[in-house]
């Protein structure tokens, strides 16, 4: 049986889950998509031409043929790809078996689990405003299966109202219900395509170039108490490269036992921050050099550089602690030699080069300044687009190019610095990071990309030299201007004066940053940890407090919510027949009472004849009942006065 | 099930009697899930362990919203229901094995517009009710025996908005209807007439011949009003008949047949029944009761509530 007058129900709730499914278009394999949507384009057309709807038996097959595509694409069910197609085919061929209204609330319910699923593919505030209003579009389809009379308008006017009415439960209950950390289950580690590539593991004088025309974002800082570091000191320490064959520069794959090492020693000025990591491939960890404290689930390898414990393809936050100055004490003999490493012995026209600039008889601090001097006085320039140095790179970029971006500087210093038997190696990272003022906080991208060296001195421990301050002070000072850069495919830096043409742009650019970080910190990013955080912040110290406040705040709203609704209901229409009901009662009394069936005119008639002498004050107080409720438009004067008149009516029994 | 059903029936019945008219408040209006909105947490239940599973925050946040609006729902289901004025009017006669009608206003006076009530008793009407209206309901009530019916309380739900909810309100007004005997199918003639020799179709009738105009009375046959005089606003006036008063017709209990008092009540009220239709003047005797012949309805009821109430 095909259910009659649901027309609309059935075209408001199909085009509705077309709607729900649709940005699972560049998630699930297209096949599975293609046979959704034409199962869906069959309903539709069976709306109007019933006839043509699949008989049980092709919808049998048009089942296995589901089954067959599940499998032949995930040979398993479970997983969020296949679960989500699982779901969409579901939904696709119970849209063919529409009998009762039993069928189109399953079909609602399996769209609210398909509607979720988007999420596990993407959380962008975009995403989240889109699902809401798709949920909108179901509840009012709900609304159109409980009232087929109503008009659409009316139903999803209802729902956007219950909609907005539990939003403010939704977040009590977001931000209250206990999250339980989720146990790694292998069995759902999907590929994340979304992580980003940032850095790679091996440096070559390429590598770092590509990534300065990348405006995507690499992370976001948010320092305790507005506590910036300025601009010279923004050094985001990852990778460690200290392995060179002469050409390319790679992590080391030495062990250093740390137990023979230093402890560092931190000074000055501490830097309390937290860090929003967008996914990333690998599971290093961008820290202000140098980190001293870490949130739990990271750990600091021996070349100093933090690392998570597991790999992670979703965006996560950590607590950190830096100090700028710093000393890691004395060096170990593998650190050593692992830092002086040399794929060959230097040329001699390398030889010569560091003779000349005394590096073999001064000391480790005089020969790096007398380098610096050499890389600022002479013709080096600091350009994205070098020529291409395949052959002994270094040497040629030294003595022939002079062209390089800062993977050539920093390579090129930490070359020489070990030929002079100094330790040093290459560190990747970021440098800089643009602040937005309207967020507070500091967003780095991969634009901001960057390589320098660490040389190991005396007494001082490692130290961080970077020499591309030396070409380019103003990279380290002012920091990349990212949309220039990649406008023109040149080196770009931040104009000093910040009036420029486009800071309206600017400003609305940061504005959207400013609300996307909050969005993912608050929302996406509210785990177990933070809500710990959060909360103790507020003075919710343990879990049986939490729960009282949530069961306190739920009641709360609820009351409110109640009073809102209940109160609204009392119009001045409802008023008019309170005091007529009372007028009523008065009349009553003397034994006219009006019938279930009268009409407020013929009691009028009625009473008249019983009272004569009041029919002028009957007549008066029904004009203004019928006035007010039945009348276009009713008013509070006219309630008013119906109120006064009927205060005023007294029944003269004595005049019969 | 059954069980259960006579359980709660048991415990939602009232030792008194509605007024006449009742206004829904929160005294009166019981709210439960339907099994949709069982199900409906059920899929709560499902989101959740969705996003726990993948640690999924949005996910969470949808499945709280859903958790939420179910909650709000309650509240919303109530106002469906909330406020109404319900109030019995009238229950009508019937014979038995017929049902009494029953009518009810279902009065709005709230500028909110009101979808999908449904009013029960043996049968099931659903109306929607726009704002600050008041709307007529019949509803049926089987009968089985003669004399006074009582009906089963009313009941009055809502599922709107989503139907996750149900809000009903059980209405125990006193409604109760007459009901008279059925009338029997057999077609047997109409008493002879004492001392008569009258034939069933030979029975004169009373008032064949036009004798002139009288003023109304109450109980006059709507038949006999004169409705020219009427219409040219001259009041009402009954048509006189004096006919020959040949025969008259006594329909007395004492001669009709059967096994049983119902049997012979049915075929008494079927005379009477035929007696009406046919306009005749008769007079009646039940045991103990005598009414003068005449006709009109006041007349038929008369007879009608002595039978249904011997």
């Amino acid at each position: 049986m095909v259910l009659k007058n649901n027309q609309r129900t059935l075209v408001f709730l199909l085009s509705s889950i077309g709607l729900i499914t649709f940005p699972h278009f560049w998630h699930i394999p297209l096949s599975i998509i293609t046979f959704f949507y034409a199962l869906l384009l069959w309903r539709f057309i069976g709306i109007w031409k019933s006839h043509w709807l699949p008989h049980k038996i092709i919808v049998l097959l048009i089942m296995l043929g589901g089954i067959a595509l599940l499998l032949n694409h995930f040979r398993s069910f479970l997983g969020r790809d296949a679960g989500t197609s699982l779901f969409v085919i579901a939904l696709a061929l119970k849209l063919l078996e529409i009998k009762k209204d039993r069928d189109l609330y399953l079909i609602c319910y399996l769209a609210f689990i398909v509607a979720s699923s988007q999420f596990l593919f993407g959380q962008s505030m975009l995403m989240a405003l889109y699902i809401l209003l798709v949920c909108c579009a179901l509840f009012t389809s709900l609304i159109i299966i409980n009232s087929q009379q109503s008009k659409p308008v009316v139903a999803i006017k209802k729902s956007a109202t219950i909609l907005a009415q539990a939003l403010p439960m939704t977040l009590v209950l977001f931000f209250l219900f206990p999250r339980i950390q989720t146990p790694d289950w292998v069995f759902l580690n999907d590929t994340n395509t979304n992580a980003i590539t940032g850095l790679s593991d091996t440096l070559d004088p390429g590598s770092i170039t590509s990534l300065a025309l990348s405006p995507e974002l690499a992370f976001r800082v948010k320092f305790e108490n507005n506590n910036i570091p300025p601009p010279r000191q923004r050094y985001w320490r990852g990778p460690v490269y200290s392995y060179t064959d002469g050409k390319r520069w790679t992590e080391s794959q030495q062990y250093i036992n740390p137990s023979y090492m230093d402890t560092p020693k931190y000074k000055g000025k501490a830097y309390k921050y937290t860090l929003l990591l967008e996914p990333q491939i690998k599971n290093w960890i961008y820290t202000l050099d140098m980190p001293a404290q870490f949130s739990s689930g990271l750990y600091k390898n021996p070349r100093h550089q933090l690392l998570t414990q597991k790999q992670s393809n979703n965006r996560r936050e950590y607590q950190l602690v830096s100090y700028p100055h710093y000393n890691t004490g004395y060096i170990t003999k593998a650190e050593f030699r692992e830092n002086t490493q040399l794929p060959y012995p230097a040329s001699q026209k390398i030889i010569t080069f560091i003779k000349q600039l005394k590096g073999f008889n001064s000391s480790p601090e005089d020969f790096i300044k007398t380098l610096l001097d050499y890389f600022r006085t002479e013709d080096f320039y600091y350009t994205l687009k070098p020529p291409l140095m395949k052959q002994k790179p270094i040497e040629t970029f030294l003595f022939e190019n002079r062209r390089g971006f800062c993977s050539h500087y920093a390579t090129t210093f930490v070359y020489l610095m070990r030929v002079a038997h100094i330790p040093a190696r290459v560190i990747g990272g970021y440098q800089g990071g643009e602040f937005n003022s309207i967020g507070k906080f500091l967003e780095v991208r991969q634009a901001d990309a960057h390589a320098w060296a660490e040389v190991w001195l005396e007494n001082k421990g490692w130290t961080r030299v970077d020499p591309t301050a030396a070409v380019a002070p103003e990279r380290i000072e002012r920091g990349v201007d990212i949309n220039k850069q990649i406008a023109q495919g040149l080196v770009n830096f931040m104009s000093i004066n910040n009036s420029n043409a486009y800071s309206w742009f600017k400003k609305s650019h940061q504005l959207l940053q400013s609300l996307d970080y909050n969005w993912q910190r608050w929302v996406i990013h509210y785990d177990t940890g933070n809500q710990a955080n959060f909360l103790s912040s507020l003075g919710i110290k343990n879990l049986k407090i939490m729960l009282y406040w949530m069961m306190g705040l739920i009641g709360f709203i609820t009351l409110c919510l109640t009073i809102y609704l209940f109160k609204n209901n009392d119009t001045s229409i409802d008023k008019a027949s309170f005091y007529y009901q009372k007028f009523c009662k008065k009349l009553a009394k003397v034994g006219l009472q009006r019938q279930p069936n009268e009409g407020a005119n013929d009691f009028y008639t009625r009473i008249s004849q019983r009272f004569p002498t009041q029919k002028h004050q009957f007549k008066v107080i029904t004009a203004l009942y019928n006035q007010q409720r039945y009348g276009k438009q009713p008013t509070k004067k006219v309630l008013q006065q119906l109120q006064k008149t009927v205060n005023q009516f007294k029944i003269k029994v004595n005049i019969k | 099930m059954k069980q259960l059903k006579l359980f709660l029936k048991k415990l939602f019945k009232r030792h008194y009697l509605d007024k006449k008219s009742v206004t829904l408040n929160h005294k009166r209006i019981y709210i439960l899930p339907t099994q949709r909105g069982l199900n409906f947490a059920l899929l709560v239940a499902l989101l959740l362990v969705i996003s726990f599973v993948y640690n999924n925050n949005l996910a969470y946040l949808l499945s709280f919203l859903l958790a939420s609006v179910f909650f709000i729902t309650i509240l919303h289901t109530f106002k469906s229901l909330a406020g109404l004025i319900i109030s019995v009017s009238k229950a009508h006669s019937a014979y038995v094995s017929e049902d009494v009608v029953v009518d009810i206003y279902l009065d709005n006076p709230s500028i909110l517009e009101r979808f999908n009530l449904t009013l029960n008793l043996n049968n099931t009407k659903t109306i929607d009710l726009p704002a600050t209206q008041k709307r007529l309901v019949t509803l049926n009530s089987p009968t089985l025996k003669r004399g006074w019916h009582y009906c089963e309380p009313i009941t009055l739900a809502c599922q709107y908005p989503f139907g996750l909810f149900k809000a009903w309100s059980v209405l125990h007004f006193e409604v109760k209807a007459l009901v008279y005997p059925k009338p029997s199918t057999e077609n047997n003639p109409f008493p002879e007439l004492a001392g008569e020799q009258a034939q069933q179709g030979n029975i004169t009738k009373g008032h064949s011949d036009f004798y002139g105009l009288r003023d109304y009375q109450e109980g006059d046959s709507i038949r006999d009003i004169h409705w020219k005089s009427m219409a040219k606003g001259q009041g009402l006036h009954s048509k006189d008949y004096r006919g020959d008063l040949l025969t008259e017709l006594w329909l007395d209990y004492s001669q009709t047949f059967g096994y049983d008092s119902e049997q012979r009540l049915s075929q008494l009220c079927r005379w009477l029944i035929d007696a009406d239709n046919s306009g005749l003047q008769y007079g009646f005797i039940l045991v103990g009761l005598t009414l003068q012949p005449s006709s009109g309805s006041c007349h038929f009821k008369k007879c009608l509530t002595a039978l249904a109430l011997f």
